[in-house]
């Protein structure tokens, strides 16, 4: 006997529309939910399930909590891992793939070992991990790859939690840093989900001090191509070797994510060359071909503003829910309705179980 | 490099791509030569100078200089931007800009000129038969710049639109500055005026609305300021007074529902959008111009 299943929380956005296309693709889906999934699990031996497993969710927002959340949610991807082999199990993407790219610069590691243009990254060769640095070591560093404007991300984490964007000038000492983080009294760093615009060096180093604490990545920071006024990057949701999804996200400040209520839309709506979007299709591809078991991701690419050479920011192994598609298509959810339905009818193509 | 056409013009946009002035060596000592060497650029009537590399270390001295060297080649240009950079660029107050003063006689056929960025910036004497439209963007005018102005000889000048900005960033002056320069400039053809993102920007209301060009303008334009209920209050008293103004451009405000309800009322057109609540921080109360840096 074969079941669909969906690992994931009641009553979000990302339950219910993929419900709908379930609802519509006449697939029976079992819901799992993350806060009880231990004792839910009924499996058999003898049921061959396909599960797909969405991101548990998160009340805190403290920076801080980032590793021993995202340890804690490893634990239980390596858990589900583990089940295949009590259960005859498949996984829409399988959850060390989903592990894996939590890790941003593991991540980017290896898409720049299979030669595909990412954003550059100041880090050394064969640095140590953690990399830890202070702001001495930042500034040095940059000053050293004569690079003078940086993102810095914590290495684990979604949602801009705690991603930064810092310009510096060596001569005068001037500093900018464009941040949704802020000191908290008692908590720490906390992700605001609003962009705040810093000048003054002392609170820029005490906040860059905090947050490379965290283990971060540094990257060149690229002027993104803009679109009337506001500069973008592109969100990729790429499905089994296709694109189902191009998402321009607009913004007026150098920070894009979708959850800081910059403006989304339709990437075709920006009249880019074929060229330029044939050339993001193929990198999507391949970046999904660098990592086994991974069926769909969301793939953050930028364009460099002028030459519009695009490079990829990161990969997230649960990107799917674009809410520009589910308030209108849902195709995302319908592709995946579509590839569990052929699977439950036992034709399914598994590609992504190599 | 971007192109489009307006009303007929054709204006193309020059910016250096990260590999042009990263890897190859690219910069404001190529800007022009690159613009002269462009097939495109005889056919233009105006130019916009986007990102050069580095701009907040290297200056446009140098394009300027050249622009004025080729003054010839460049006399078909008739609208000049210099520095149309974003955040993704460089910050505005960091552009390091350049000294004008020897563009005005170089360029007699010009007729808009809009500079971004007010580090460094110098007008000098300002002379010029033709030019139609003025604008500065920056986050923070510097006295100096309002009194190369405020002396200027402009016959033609039909828009002048300045950035006021904060102190912080090159704003050196106050309310009687803005006073000084309206008592004194003398833009006979004036038809649109802009004194906007300012800190002070109620003050800047009741002082535009005194000056003398209040019987001459069809657009006046306070945006991207502070400007609150009190500012509303005297153009909502004031504008019906002069049937010449057919535009009120308030758009980023800190007016209040009912008074910007009032101002859309005017039986001209309003641009009230962009409408920002003031922030209170232990029992502070901040509002923010558009761009103060």
């Amino acid at each position: 006997m074969r079941k669909v299943a969906l690992l994931g929380n009641p009553d979000t956005k990302r339950t219910d529309y993929f419900r709908q296309a379930a609802k519509k693709a006449s697939l029976p889906i079992c819901f799992v939910d993350w806060n009880d999934w231990g004792k839910q699990w009924g499996g058999s031996p003898e049921t061959e399930l396909f599960l797909k497993i969405d991101p548990p969710l998160w009340k805190s927002c403290s920076l801080g909590e980032l590793d021993s959340l995202v340890g804690d949610y490893k634990r239980k991807l390596d858990k589900l891992a583990g089940m295949a082999d009590t259960y005859k199990i498949q996984y829409f993407n399988h959850p060390l793939a989903i592990a894996g790219l939590l890790d941003k610069r593991a991540c980017k590691k290896k898409l720049c070992q299979k030669g595909l243009p990412v954003t550059e990254s100041l880090e050394t060769e064969g640095e140590e991990e953690p990399n830890l640095l202070s702001v001495e070591m930042l500034l040095e560093r940059m000053e050293k790859c004569d690079i003078h404007q940086v993102f810095i991300k914590p290495v684990i984490g979604s949602g801009a939690a705690g991603v930064s964007a810092f310009r510096w000038q060596p001569r005068s000492g001037k500093m900018v840093l464009y941040t949704c983080s802020l000191e908290q009294e008692g908590i720490g760093l906390v992700n605001t989900k609003r962009l705040r615009r810093f000048t003054e060096p002392e609170q820029i180093v005490s906040l860059l001090n905090r947050l490379l604490n965290l283990d971060c990545i540094v990257e060149r920071w690229y002027a993104k191509e803009e679109y009337q006024g506001y500069s973008y990057d592109l969100r990729a949701v790429v499905q089994e070797d296709n694109v189902d999804f191009l998402l321009a996200r607009l913004s007026k400040g150098p920070i894009t994510n979708l959850h800081l209520n910059n403006h989304p839309m339709e990437a075709g709506m920006l009249g880019l060359p074929a060229s330029v979007l044939d050339s993001v299709e193929e990198i999507c591809r391949k970046a999904m071909e660098c990592f086994t078991g991974l069926r769909s991701a969301g793939i953050d690419i930028l364009l460099e503003r002028g030459s519009l050479k695009p490079r990829i920011i990161e990969m997230n192994a649960q990107g799917d829910l674009i809410y520009q598609d589910i308030y209108h298509r849902n195709v995302i959810y319908s592709h995946q309705a579509q590839i569990m339905k052929a699977w439950l009818s036992g034709s399914g193509y598994l590609g992504a179980e190599k | 490099m971007k192109e489009g056409l307006e009303n007929g013009k054709k204006v193309k946009k020059y910016t250096y791509s990260y590999e042009e002035y990263e890897e190859q060596g690219k910069g404001p000592d190529s800007r022009v030569e690159d613009i002269l060497a462009d097939p495109d650029f005889p056919g233009l009537t105006g130019i916009i100078i986007g990102d050069w590399g580095d701009a907040w270390e290297d200056g446009c001295q140098t394009m300027l200089d050249n622009i004025v060297a080729n003054k010839e080649q460049f006399s078909h240009i008739e609208e000049l931007f210099i520095g149309d950079m974003d955040y993704e660029e460089c910050e505005v107050s960091w552009i390091i800009q350049g000294d004008y003063s020897k563009l005005w006689a170089a360029m007699p056929q010009l007729k808009a000129l809009t500079i971004k960025g007010s580090t460094d910036l110098e007008l000098g004497e300002i002379c010029h038969e033709g030019l139609e439209s003025l604008t500065i963007i920056c986050g923070g005018l510097p006295v100096s710049v309002l009194r190369s102005i405020q002396g200027a000889k402009l016959p033609q000048l039909k828009k002048l639109l300045l950035y006021i900005g904060v102190e912080d960033y090159g704003f050196d002056g106050d309310a009687d500055t803005i006073k000084e320069l309206l008592e004194k400039a003398d833009f006979p053809n004036l038809t649109y005026l802009g004194i906007v993102d300012s800190e002070i920007q109620d003050d800047i209301a009741k002082i535009v609305l005194e000056s003398k060009f209040m019987g001459q303008i069809h657009t006046l334009d306070l945006s991207n300021g502070t400007l609150t209920d009190k500012g509303g209050e005297l153009l909502l008293e004031q504008l019906p007074s002069y049937p010449n103004i057919k535009k009120l451009d308030v758009h980023y405000h800190y007016l209040s529902d009912d008074m910007a309800g009032k101002l859309e009322g005017l039986p001209i057109e309003v641009d009230i959008s962009e409408k920002n609540e003031p922030d209170e921080y232990r029992g502070e109360i901040y509002m923010n111009a558009m761009l103060t840096e």
